[in-house]
């Protein structure tokens, strides 16, 4: 059974600027830091809340305590005001950022798929491109090998994927995108808004794709800001408010609390 | 500071695990990267060896001229000694921007830390594979006859690989936090370059001759170079090679468990 389990986790980011991120900084200039609490009370609702850590360092709080249990079959939507934590939520998900204090497991192999355009190179040719993104994917050979013809067939570039990229439109090159990231067979997959491949004409084939890959995947959890969207695609609801858990469950209730956070 | 949990080192474990097992990702990703570097360039990658044989050419002839030493004893000299200096200042260098010039896939995705240092392994020995034609054009031309010390040499290489893998990766981890010591290494790298036996012979340095001996740098180098050029490695090169791969990735280790989960954070 495939689930994410967190307790209590906690993500602060250390804020170093060019200065206080050189050595200098750790010589004797750490006295600086004091004093930027005095911004606090005037940003209520968007971002993080802003301390100050451990040596007097000045930290983001972007994950304040959040406990949860995801299980198979939840499709999660995350809500929340700009900087609420969503996005550090799913790279915490992600194992990107472990937390610094409490614990968080994924039991299944987490995909996030932030940027579709991650590793591509607009010199290399769209088979080349579909190896690269397959490799960061974490497919084998024999797995990309294998979705070759079923991408060169969803793309319809033809030709094209002898092409350099640089000569594509951005539609096609989203299309490749879109196309190798879908091939995949995610267990838990972690998305940062809705993946999609732009153009028009293209988007009811799109559209069968993304259900046939979401279908297929495990855990879903992601963030958004598109309430129709998050209808569409999710069971369940997050809401997030300053890197704290205010509400967990079905969708539908949450999205009425975030509409009464909004109206505030 | 540098309390240090199980939970830590298991972690760095199986970062470091799960790297040289996904060799071949890293393998993948080093190619690209010399692809990439010379895509639309007609001679692609073989400009690599060029610009190295060039610059052999070049120094050979002035380092003989130079150190008055007879050309066909510098320049194979020279060009060995400089095919590994470019190997170990790259590598130094390549990691200290490591994690910096990676930090797009390493926020985006989860991916052991220790491909991305496999990945610049690879791209070095990649290019290294490219200028050892040039030596071998040189000592076949002069007609040099390796001798059996030959045999030891692919564990010298390895060796010397192997402790280059944790300066690169300390050097990596320290970089992330703070970005003077990318800076800070290439300086020292271009001032050891001069107390380097490199383009003069260590006996030339007459009663200095302590520089070459306690520079690390000069026995990594003499454990790979002396074999090609039909000399033999002292048990010394072995012994301080192989103390500092030892010592090197011991401390090397602790310090990635210690730091590992943080370096995504400084990016």
């Amino acid at each position: 059974m495939l689930s994410i389990i967190a307790n209590d986790i906690h993500v602060e980011f250390p804020i170093y600027d060019h200065r206080m991120r050189s050595l200098k900084y750790t010589f004797g200039l750490g006295q600086l830091a004091k004093g930027f609490n005095r911004f606090a009370p005037r940003s209520l609702n968007v971002g993080g809340q802003i301390g100050v850590g451990e040596a007097g360092r000045v930290v983001i709080k972007a994950l304040d305590g959040v406990t949860f249990e995801m299980h198979e079959g939840d499709r999660v939507g995350l809500l929340g005001h700009n900087g609420s934590g969503k996005t550090t939520l799913l790279r915490a998900i992600a194992g990107i950022y472990e937390p610094v204090r409490g614990s968080i497991h994924a039991r299944g192999r987490v995909v996030p798929l932030f940027d579709l355009q991650l590793g591509m190179d607009l010199d290399a040719t769209g088979i080349e491109n579909i190896w690269m993104r397959g490799k960061l994917l974490g497919l084998s050979t024999q797995q990309i090998q294998a979705s070759l013809d079923d991408v060169a067939d969803f793309t319809e570039l033809g030709e094209y994927l002898e092409m350099p990229i640089r000569t594509y439109s951005m539609g096609m090159m989203l299309r490749l995108a879109f196309a190798i990231s879908t091939a995949i067979t995610p267990e838990i997959l972690v998305l940062d808004e809705m993946i999609g491949a732009g153009d028009a004409a293209f988007i009811a084939r799109a559209d069968l794709r993304l259900k046939d890959f979401l279908a297929r995947t495990g855990i879903l959890v992601i963030a958004s800001h598109s309430i129709p969207m998050l209808r569409q695609w999710c069971n369940k609801g997050m809401l997030l408010e300053r890197g704290k858990l205010i509400a967990y469950g079905a969708l539908d209730e949450i999205i009425g609390r975030h509409e009464k956070l909004v109206g505030q | 500071m540098f309390a240090l949990s199980s939970r830590q080192v298991n972690a760095a474990l199986d970062d470091l695990g799960a790297g040289l097992r996904s060799w071949r990702l890293s393998q993948f990703l080093a190619w690209q990267d010399i692809k990439q570097r010379y895509r639309r360039s007609t001679l692609g990658p073989i400009w690599l060896t060029l610009s190295f044989g060039i610059q052999m050419l070049t120094m050979g002839i002035l380092s003989s001229f130079l150190f008055s030493s007879p050309i066909e004893k510098s320049m194979p000299y020279v060009c060995a000694g400089m095919l590994l200096w470019f190997l170990i200042t790259q590598i130094i260098n390549d990691g200290a921007a490591l994690f910096i010039t990676t930090s797009r896939y390493i926020t985006q995705i989860k991916c052991p830390l220790t491909v991305f240092l496999m990945q610049v392994l690879w791209r070095n020995v990649f290019v290294a594979a490219h200028n050892v034609t040039i030596y071998l054009i040189v000592a076949a031309s002069l007609v040099i006859i390796p001798g059996p010390s030959i045999l030891l040499w692919p564990f010298g290489v390895a060796l010397v690989i192997i402790c280059l893998a944790w300066m690169a990766l300390v050097t990596a981890v320290v970089s992330a936090r703070y970005r003077d010591v990318p800076v800070m290494i290439q300086n020292v790298l271009n001032i050891l370059f001069w107390f380097t036996p490199l383009i003069y012979f260590p006996e030339q340095l007459g009663s200095k001759r302590f520089l070459a001996d306690y520079n690390p740098f000069a026995h990594m180098i003499a454990l790979i170079r002396e074999p090609l050029l039909g000399a033999t490695p002292t048990l010394n090169d072995w012994l301080i090679v192989l103390a500092m791969s030892l010592i090197g990735w011991t401390g090397t280790f602790l310090f990635f468990a210690r730091f590992r989960a943080r370096i995504a954070y400084w990016l």
